[in-house]
């Protein structure tokens, strides 16, 4: 059977089909979809799943369940895998008796912003065996081998995906497939104080070259299971006639393919999906062909395999052209197009392949007068989003405080929250990584800057690595006001659950409240204002801004998004035309999405309108200088 | 090299759902598909992506210059899928408008049909004009906007009307009988435009 699949739903599908026992993970683009499709078969499936506090717990209970000898997965994105890194070295080194499967997916052209970071390094720091997709069949396939892999070597292996695989969805051969393994696994755990522990250098040496040694397992299991046969892990193809060689990895073989096909090029190929350890065999007989003169290397992101070749080709004593990164004719950044496959292509050959760069410089003056009409779309807040009323609110307690925008410095962090560096309200100057703001905040106190220094977080941001820096906060007496945004909800990347989540449905997870984690952690000055209530917000902010050492102000409405599922209705608004000026002011402090303004034209005066969607949130009446925003329905 | 659809729009005018029932019914008449949407914010009134690959292509996406079927379901947006019109290729354009707030306070800045029009000449591709939003405000089912697009990418793109119609069936559940005098209405605009 066949079916259209997003590389993230195979993903899962070979998760299930690999009769994983236990999930974990934290959402993150564009890695989140794998955690949705598994957790929408949480009840039928009957295993436990969650969406931890971060990545590195959520890596700490999947090693736990392998460690009992259970399989286990564990989802991510690249950001993510930096902050599980430190668990994972220690389990990697350990090793596990279940399988171990750590799934990371990389984003190459930043599709969700963030770093853009080749998560490959992780593979060979760590000592990880690490398969590398391509396609989104692999994504099924893989799975499944990555399991097959991690229980033959006893320690973890990684699954790295890109946003091209993830997110793109092409057949999938499902045939064959016997639906999930009904393997049952006792937990059994051994005392193994040498393996387990890393209380003493001996033991540590030694898991570190048991780590060594697992690699060396891992290119065995492939070999003996006959993995490069069946499913063309890592695969060699020589062109008799051909001098030219592509080594490649990852998701950019779908347009390398596309470009060999098109333009019916006949090249020597090495489809390189073990990226570590790599298949060096293969390699050192890709080189010793002799026909081989000139090679191309493309892989996305960094020179991993790249710098391998060099290596290789080196100990070969081989003498080769080299095309890639290390001679500058390939970029770092981005992700690999079919118009940079094709150049790169045409730079190996010596050769243009057709006059379709023509037409397309044709066209350039055409895509330069197309450019001046765009029309740009700034993200801003959704209809009836509480951060909206939580910025509107600061901001005007920053001007009541006789500031200007310029002079207070407000941290933004990951996830809607960062928003609010957009226009109208322009109040967040940066965005590092998770729960970030809350720390760099107290450095900027403490490198000099006088005037009061602001930190505003998410909940789940809060939750996943903002307590630390809030306990240090208090412990160093920092003069920092933090503002927690709390929707309820992982509400950037889908409405994920975090702890502080009040669920839709029936759930046996409990509720933790964050207000009660600020108390335990020693914060004195805490308030929760509403942001739907600016009046009564704007005063508590002032206080909170102006309180000399720690301050939290949790602001705290569900995602409107969200509310509607719950059917929650708020009273809903109108314009009254009559006493509407068309003074915009309203928009220009809120942008509501729902706001509809209608310029003056000879039938009628500038007015505003406020369309049926609407949610209710109310900002808009307490903006309005004229009194012309008025409750049409009370929402009971 | 297949057929390649090309599909710009803004969030909530349901381009994805569009590439999705397109997919589907690639599926269905037993072709191979690979379909790409962008995600992110464009379901806050952002622009959306939606790429649908039919045949033997084994790339992502659609290089420029390949796509056989350009589809804007905003007027504006459309200037963003010129560079992949194939030469050739058919080009088919919504009237809509989804104005962002400095446009609505100044709606000049707004490019015009005209204008627009006139670019797409200048590729060398003769766009077909629809009201999407008025037909479906005539059926009474507004939302239904891209199932009228849908009709017209049918007959564009020579897709079986009866089969599409099936698999238009099994995809939108709601109010099957409006969206099928939806999807009519935008393959009989479509016809009109081929005598």
């Amino acid at each position: 059977m066949i079916k259209l699949l997003t590389g993230n739903e195979a993903v899962a599908l070979g998760a299930i089909e690999a009769g994983v026992d236990v999930v974990a993970g934290y959402p993150g683009t564009p890695s989140t979809e794998v955690m949705l499709n598994l957790m929408a078969k949480r009840k039928e499936l009957g295993i436990h799943m969650e969406w931890s506090v971060n990545e590195k717990v959520a890596f700490e209970i999947a090693a736990g369940a392998a460690w009992v000898g259970k399989r286990a997965l564990v989802t991510m994105k690249m950001s993510g895998l930096n902050v599980a890194a430190d668990s994972i070295s220690a389990i990697a080194y350990s090793g596990c008796t279940g399988g171990l499967v750590i799934f990371v997916a990389d984003d190459p052209g930043t599709s969700a912003g963030m770093v853009e970071q080749d998560s490959r390094y992780y593979a060979k720091s760590m000592i990880i065996p690490m398969l590398d997709l391509a396609s989104q069949q692999e994504c099924l396939d893989y799975m499944k081998i990555a399991f097959d892999i991690s229980e033959a070597i006893k320690g973890p292996v990684m699954l790295r995906s890109t946003t091209d695989i993830s997110h793109v969805a092409s057949l999938v051969d499902i045939n064959g497939q016997t639906g999930r393994e009904n393997k049952k696994r006792e937990a059994h755990f051994e005392r193994n104080i040498p393996k387990y522990t890393k209380a003493a250098s001996a033991w540590c040496m030694a898991q570190h070259q048991d780590a060594l040694n697992r690699l060396t397992y891992a290119l065995d299991t492939i070999e003996s299971k006959n993995y490069n046969k069946k499913y063309r892990i890592n695969e060699i193809h020589f062109e008799p006639d051909s001098k030219y060689g592509v080594i490649y990895g990852g998701a950019v073989q779908g347009n390398l393919l596309e470009v060999l096909n098109r333009y019916n090029i006949k090249v020597n190929t090495l489809k390189i999906g073990m990226v570590h350890p790599l298949p060096e065999n293969l390699i050192k007989e890709f080189l010793e062909n002799k026909n081989i003169e000139k090679i191309l290397v493309l892989e996305e992101l960094d020179p991993i395999i790249e710098s391998e070749i060099y290596r290789i080709a080196f100990l070969l004593n081989k003498k080769v052209e080299i095309i890639g990164k290390l001679n500058n004719a390939l970029h770092y950044t981005g992700s690999y197009s079919f118009a940079l496959v094709k150049e790169a292509l045409e730079v190996l050959l010596d050769s243009d392949f057709n006059n379709q760069d023509k037409d397309l410089e044709e066209l350039m003056p055409i895509l330069e007068e197309a450019q001046d009409l765009i029309v740009a779309r700034p993200t801003s807040f959704c209809s009836g989003c509480p951060h909206r009323g939580t910025y509107y609110a600061l901001n005007t307690a920053i001007k009541n405080l006789k500031y200007k925008k310029d002079d207070i410095i407000v941290h933004g962090d990951i996830g809607c929250t960062i928003l609010g560096m957009n226009k109208p309200f322009e109040s967040c100057w940066t965005e590092v990584a998770m729960g970030a703001s809350i720390g760099m905040a107290q450095g900027f106190k403490w490198g000099g800057i006088e005037k009061p220094v602001i930190a505003a977080i998410g909940d789940s941001t809060f939750f996943h690595a903002g307590i630390p820096p809030l306990i240090n906060a208090v412990h160093q007496n920092a003069h920092v006001c933090i503002i927690i945004l709390d929707n309820w909800w992982t509400a950037m990347t889908g409405f994920e659950e975090n702890p502080g989540t009040v669920h839709l449905k029936e759930t046996d997870t409990k509720r933790v409240d964050l207000v009660n984690i600020c108390k335990g952690c020693g914060v004195e000055k805490i308030d929760v204002i509403d942001p739907y209530e600016p009046q009564k917000a704007i005063k508590v902010l002032e206080e909170a801004i102006k309180h000399p050492g720690v301050s939290v102000v949790v602001s705290r409405q569900e995602c409107a998004l969200q509310a509607q599922r719950r059917k929650v209705s708020l009273p809903k608004y109108r314009v009254d035309i009559e006493k509407c000026t068309g003074c915009q002011i309203c928009l220009n402090q809120l942008a509501c999405p729902e706001m509809v303004f209608h310029p003056k034209t000879e039938d009628h005066k500038a007015y505003m309108e406020i369309s049926v969607d609407c949610f209710g949130c109310g900002l808009c009446q307490y903006t309005c200088p004229f009194g012309a925003i008025e409750v049409i329905e009370d929402g009971k | 090299m297949g057929n390649n659809l090309y599909l710009v729009g803004v969030g909530g005018q349901g381009v994805v759902r569009l590439g999705q029932i397109i997919a589907a019914y690639a599926i269905e008449d037993g072709q191979k598909v690979r379909l790409f949407k962008k995600v992110g914010m464009a379901q806050r009134g952002g622009p959306t992506l939606c790429e649908i690959r039919i045949g033997e292509v084994s790339g992502s996406r659609i290089p420029p210059l390949s796509a056989d079927l350009v589809v804007a379901m905003e007027l504006a947006e459309s200037v963003k899928a010129l560079e992949y019109v194939k030469p050739g290729g058919n080009v088919i354009l919504n009237k809509s408008r989804v104005y962002p707030i400095h446009i609505m306070t100044h709606p000049e800045k707004y490019p015009g049909e005209e204008v627009i029009e006139d670019l797409f000449q200048k590729t060398g591709a003769k766009p077909i004009w629809i009201d999407a939003k008025k037909i479906a405000s005539e059926i009474s089912l507004p939302i239904a906007e891209n199932i009228v697009m849908l009709g017209a990418i049918t007959l564009l793109s020579s897709f079986d009307k009866e089969l599409m119609i099936e698999v238009l069936k099994k995809n939108v559940p709601r109010q099957i009988e409006k969206n099928i005098s939806a999807f009519l209405a935008g393959y009989e605009i479509a016809e009109g435009t081929q005598i």
